[in-house]
């Protein structure tokens, strides 16, 4: 008999003892038989322990001796179960979701201590499931074809991590970096913590593998202006800026550099020094060629320049280099766009901008690399070293006004600094002034403990970073700050350097924005869940990774972009087809009238408007079957597969029907 | 000579608005009159109970009955009249869902009756006399309609065949609905003579609404202004057209008034005053559970407005009754 | 004398209250049988049509319990049922249905303890209140 022939098709109940759980609480052969008698019920069955192998079996069995059509479990909860018998009767040959399964233990033989109540409420739940399940519908899993390959947004240590990791075994990746060079802030750095290696050491091979990878696309000065799609099928528009110069020709000899007229302040040392308007970045930069910077160049204000050009043998100069938009589809999205710091101008406590000599960490770490603006000699603005140095902890961090979270890396860095500063200009005083000390993982605190006496720091512990103020005093720094027991102190100082709070980067609104992933209340990318999916989004095929995420150091950094590289890979496989959740929303257009109530709702944004047929569209591979349009939708056109209205209001009326007994 | 189909219209408790809307049909009123004998029609024509106690069963084609349920003699004709049809259509808002006049179902009987016979200002009841179905008074019985409890929609009494809807109903519909019967090329049974797709299908504002639909604070009309051209949600203007079914040619939207719903559901939805809630909830903007609560709490009377003209058809029917 | 025993309609959402009730249940932890639950996968699904046709059919009260915001497992479901909750219990009021027998919680999946206790105080407050007065004005 098939399915379709009857409404309530033939069912068949199933009711486990559980062993002496649900068999010593109720009673069970007064239940079968009140199953076997209800509507459209052909067999009640009592056994013993149905996920047993025998009690498989029998189900099995009896689904094709009895040609079921719908199966009632009576057991334990769904959520132990469920997926144990829908195995069974898809062996059977029957659709897995012609089940309903009642739980008549954790919610029922567990938690009534009368026999004869606990048997009325099994029944009543049984008899709302037979009512329910005449109403299901056998569900497909539909299969589609995915992209393989994937776009990693930043290069930095993150990004570059999961690009590497992707492109292991010839996987094709787009990485996007949005300046002209990679490497990101590590590449800042001159000494990494926390066993003070060379960080150009470490990184420059990785850097070169990335530019020498055939599987890796790197498109420097771009950034992703659009998204469109979902996990498995994004096609990505990539606008690239112009360079202005010829990639495959020049070899970043600098002649170019050298004969520019135009000065301005080098970003990339933290506005600390000048570079010209056609620029390398910094010595060793990679990849290690020049680029234009056009609002500065006096050629594209008024072509009255062209010295870069005439100055080079190779001539790789192009003033008529427009840029470009490509298209690129994707399968999955890695987004690593790192981070920006605090500003320590927002609080003018800190005299930033205002007293010479001042600095933020980001700009010292500038200061004391060889490719810096000093060339790595820490000098004060008159040239000469300075014989006291403060270290001021948790600028912007910590506190209400700015940022309540620690950054969890300053004060490591902060010890760094000591040590080179004090390798350098062994008799500088050096004072940290510190609230506490947050030195996580393995050799953080061994890096402090381990510290000899005489190359350690004088140690303040402050009352709070908001207390402390910098001014000006006879050409040096005056710098105040309460002690933890509330007295206000000073000290005088040729140079400060602020440790500030890592932030989310500046335009994150903006590529969240495109991406469509929300971000959490500081501002940094929004991971799915906190504990358990802290690379992935709620966007299903966006990936999250570094200090995107959240302020990291570099070791979590690498971690997180492998293990969304590692997460891409294990759902983007070759050969493989993606397999759709079924129990998802389904819009009937013959009665959708366009309302564009559902649109809003989806937190997946798998509902859009089709404003040609003015309908609402459902996207089968981003829904997740929450059911929230399907409530909302005034006109009842949304149906919530597995939970339809009609499936869910005949439960209820199965679980109500006992009208003259009493519960 | 072929003897013409019969047709019939009664009415129940209503304003008269169907009886007008019949009217309303202008030179249309010929077709029908071509095309069937109208043999009762207590407005307009002079045939009496009766005429129609003396007809065989199923000798009138269809006949409209208008106006919802809440006498017993009501109750009587429309069981009389379903006998002696053979196509009953459910004539405006009313007879359909029960309509404005099953918005007394929020009170109870006692309660009405008191109020309107003994509390109004207007009224000199210095007995306080109420209303009886049995009188006697000078030796004679006088008998009255006995007033229901609960006022009723037509097919809560009746099996309907189909439905007329509109709070009037449009003219045009209702003579399509009576030739299509008449010519004897009837629709499926519980056929409604509109559109099965919600108003927002054709309204000329929803290409207006906004890509999220989000409502900041509910608008009353006597107090705000809005902007004519555009969907009247997203202003914070309720307006029912989301759950009401469509094909009245959005006379109130035109008129720049937001739809009360007095074409009932659409298509799939038994009740409509539950969806249209469910659908306006879900638009409201805030997060924070005290902020939703206030803005809950700033429609007076969501009952009677979702419920407008659907409440005696809808899931609960009215207020609990003693 | 027989004691009213109200019958609650229960909706869980499946990934926090649902699994909470079987953590009640793993431990032991008694509650009055008067709750009848119906699986949903989110709180947000709850459509006012189903606590309705639940009064209709004879429930005394209905209990709708999802994740607690911020944890709901589709992001704002938790959140839609909230807003579609404070109308509804508004509107229920005025078809005569008292607050106490409608109410929105927040359970998690480790919160066992808190199921049984509420599902225990909304049977004592609708025990009390007794059953639906009269009958809903429906004779079919």
């Amino acid at each position: 008999m098939k399915d379709s022939e009857s409404a309530e098709g033939r069912i068949g109940v199933f009711i486990c003892e559980c062993g002496p759980n649900i068999r010593d609480t109720m009673d069970i052969p007064g239940i079968r038989e009140y199953a076997a008698r209800l509507r459209g019920v052909v067999l009640a069955r009592q056994v013993p322990l149905l996920c047993s192998g025998e009690g498989q079996a029998a189900i099995r069995d009896d689904i094709v001796q009895h040609s079921l059509t719908r199966i009632v479990i009576a057991a334990c909860s769904p959520r132990e179960h469920e997926h144990t018998f829908k195995k069974v009767l898809t062996d059977a040959g029957l659709n897995p979701f012609l089940m309903q399964f009642v739980n008549i233990r954790e919610q029922c033989a567990w938690v009534i201590r009368d026999k004869s109540v606990a048997t009325r409420k099994a029944k009543a739940l049984i008899r709302a499931a037979a009512g329910r399940v005449a109403l299901h519908e056998p569900l497909e899993i539909r299969r589609i074809d995915y992209q393989m390959d994937v776009l990693v947004a930043g290069a930095g240590i993150a990004g570059i991590y999961a690009a590497l990791t992707l492109a292991r075994k010839g996987r094709k990746v787009y990485l996007i970096e949005k300046s002209p060079v990679i490497g990101g802030k590590v590449a800042q750095y001159e000494k990494v913590f926390p066993n003070l290696e060379c960080a150009s050491c470490m990184l420059d091979p990785v850097l070169d593998n990335i530019l020498h990878n055939e599987s890796i696309e790197l498109l420097t000065l771009s950034e992703v202006r659009d998204v469109v799609g979902y996990f498995g099928n994004f096609s990505v528009t990539v606008s690239e800026k112009a360079r202005y110069v010829d990639a495959a020709t020049c070899i970043g000899c600098g002649a170019c550099v050298d004969a520019c007229p135009v000065s301005v302040l080098n970003e990339f040392n933290g506005g600390l020094d000048y570079r010209k308007a056609i620029s390398i970045p910094y010595p060793g930069s990679l990849p290690h060629i020049a680029v234009i910077d056009k609002e500065n160049c006096l050629h594209f204000h008024d072509r009255s320049c062209s010295t870069c050009s005439e100055a080079c043998p190779f001539g790789s100069v192009n003033f008529e280099d427009t840029g470009r938009i490509r298209e690129v589809k994707t399968g999955a999205i890695i987004l690593a766009t790192g981070f920006d710091v605090f500003d320590p101008a927002r609080a003018p406590a800190f005299g930033y901008g205002k007293i010479s000599n001042v600095y933020t960490s980001l700009q010292f770490e500038r200061v004391v690399n060889s490719t810096g603006p000093t060339e790595g000699k820490i000098l004060m603005t008159n040239g000469k070293p300075p014989s006291s140095i403060a270290l001021v902890h948790c600028v912007g961090s910590r506190t209400r006004e700015f940022n309540e979270y620690c950054s969890g890396i300053c004060c490591m860095n902060t010890l760094k600094f000591a040590r080179m500063i004090r390798e350098q200009i062994p008799d500088c005083s050096i004072t940290e002034f510190f609230t506490d000390f947050c030195l996580p993982g393995k050799a953080s605190q061994e890096f402090l403990n381990n510290m000899p006496d005489s190359l350690k720091p004088e140690f303040i512990r402050i009352k709070s970073a908001d207390t402390v103020a910098l001014s000006e005093e006879k050409g040096a720094i005056s710098l105040s700050y309460e002690d933890v027991n509330g007295i206000i102190k000073q000290g005088l100082f040729d140079m400060a350097v602020l440790s500030v709070a890592v932030e989310a980067s500046r335009d994150a609104r903006d590529i969240a924005g495109v991406f469509d992933i929300p971000l959490g209340r500081d501002g940094f990318f929004q991971e799915e869940h906190v504990k358990l999916s802290p690379v992935s989004t709620v966007k299903d095929g966006v990936y999250i990774a570094g200090c995107a995420q959240g302020p990291k150091d570099i070791q979590s950094s690498v971690a997180q972009g492998v293990a969304a590289a590692g997460l891409v890979l294990s759902r983007l496989i070759p050969g493989e087809k993606m397999a759709i959740e079924p129990m998802i929303a389904a819009v009937d257009e013959t009665l959708c009238s366009g309302c564009r109530v559902c649109a809003g709702l989806c937190p997946y944004k798998a509902i859009t408007y089709n404003e040609k047929e003015n309908v609402a569209v459902i996207n089968d591979v981003l829904c997740r079957g929450c059911g929230v349009c399907a409530s909302a939708c005034p006109a009842a056109a949304i149906n919530a597969r597995h939970f339809t209205d009609k499936q869910v209001m005949a439960e209820i009326a199965g679980l109500l029907e006992q009208v003259n007994e009493q519960v | 000579m072929t003897t013409k189909p019969k047709i019939a219209l009664y009415w129940c408790s209503g304003c008269g608005g169907c009886e007008e809307s019949v009217i309303d049909m202008a030179e249309d009123i010929l077709k029908i009159a071509d095309a069937a004998d109208i043999v009762f029609w207590p407005v307009a024509l002079d045939f009496k109970y009766e005429d129609v106690e003396k007809m065989a069963d199923g000798e009138i084609a269809a006949t409209l009955i208008n106006g919802a349920i809440r006498l017993d003699n009501q109750e009587h004709e429309a069981k009389l009249l379903r006998r002696k049809s053979r196509f009953i259509i459910a004539h405006g808002s009313c007879a359909h869902l029960g309509g404005v006049v099953g918005l007394a179902n929020f009170s109870a009987k006692k309660e009405i009756f008191k109020r309107v016979y003994r509390e109004v200002p207007s009224v000199l009841n210095t007995q306080g006399i109420l209303p009886e179905s049995l009188t006697l008074e000078s030796g004679k019985e006088m008998e009255l309609p006995a007033f229901h409890d609960t006022v009723k929609a037509l097919n809560q009494v009746i099996e309907v065949d189909y439905y007329i809807p509109g709070c009037p109903p449009v003219p045009d519909q209702i003579r399509d609905a009576v030739l299509a019967v008449v010519k004897g090329d009837p629709p499926p049974d519980g056929h409604v003579f509109a559109d099965t797709k919600a108003l927002c299908n054709t309204c000329s504002r929803n290409a207006s609404k906004p890509d999220k639909l989000q409502i900041k604070e509910f608008r009353r009309l006597y107090d705000s202004e809005w902007d004519p051209e555009k969907c009247f949600l997203p202003q914070g203007i309720i307006c029912l057209g989301l759950a009401t079914r469509g094909g009245c040619g959005e006379r109130c939207i035109k008129a720049n008034m937001p739809c009360r719903g007095c074409f009932g559901p659409p298509g799939n939805v038994v009740d409509q005053g539950a969806k249209f809630l469910s659908a306006i909830a879900s638009l409201m903007e805030p997060y924070e559970s005290s902020e939703i609560e206030r803005l809950a709490a700033s429609i007076p009377d969501p009952a009677g407005l979702f419920y407008r003209h659907s409440l005696a058809s809808s899931i609960m029917r009215g207020r609990i009754s003693e | 004398m027989n004691k009213f025993e109200p019958k609650i309609i229960g909706f869980l959402c499946n990934w926090c209250s649902y699994e909470g009730a079987d953590t009640c249940g793993r431990s032991r932890k008694e509650y009055p049988s008067n709750i009848r639950v119906v699986r949903v996968m989110c709180s947000g699904r709850v459509d006012p049509q189903f606590v309705l046709e639940a009064f209709h059919k004879g429930a005394d009260g209905v209990l709708i319990l999802g994740c607690h915001p911020g944890d709901c497992h589709y992001k704002e479901g938790n959140i839609n049922a909230m807003k579609r909750f404070a109308l509804m219990k508004n509107m229920l009021r005025q078809f005569g249905i008292e607050d106490e027998r409608v109410r929105l919680e927040w359970v998690s999946a480790s919160e066992g303890e808190r199921f049984a206790q509420i599902v225990s105080e909304m049977v004592e407050k609708v025990r009390i209140l007794g059953p639906i007065p009269g009958k809903i004005r429906n004779d079919n």
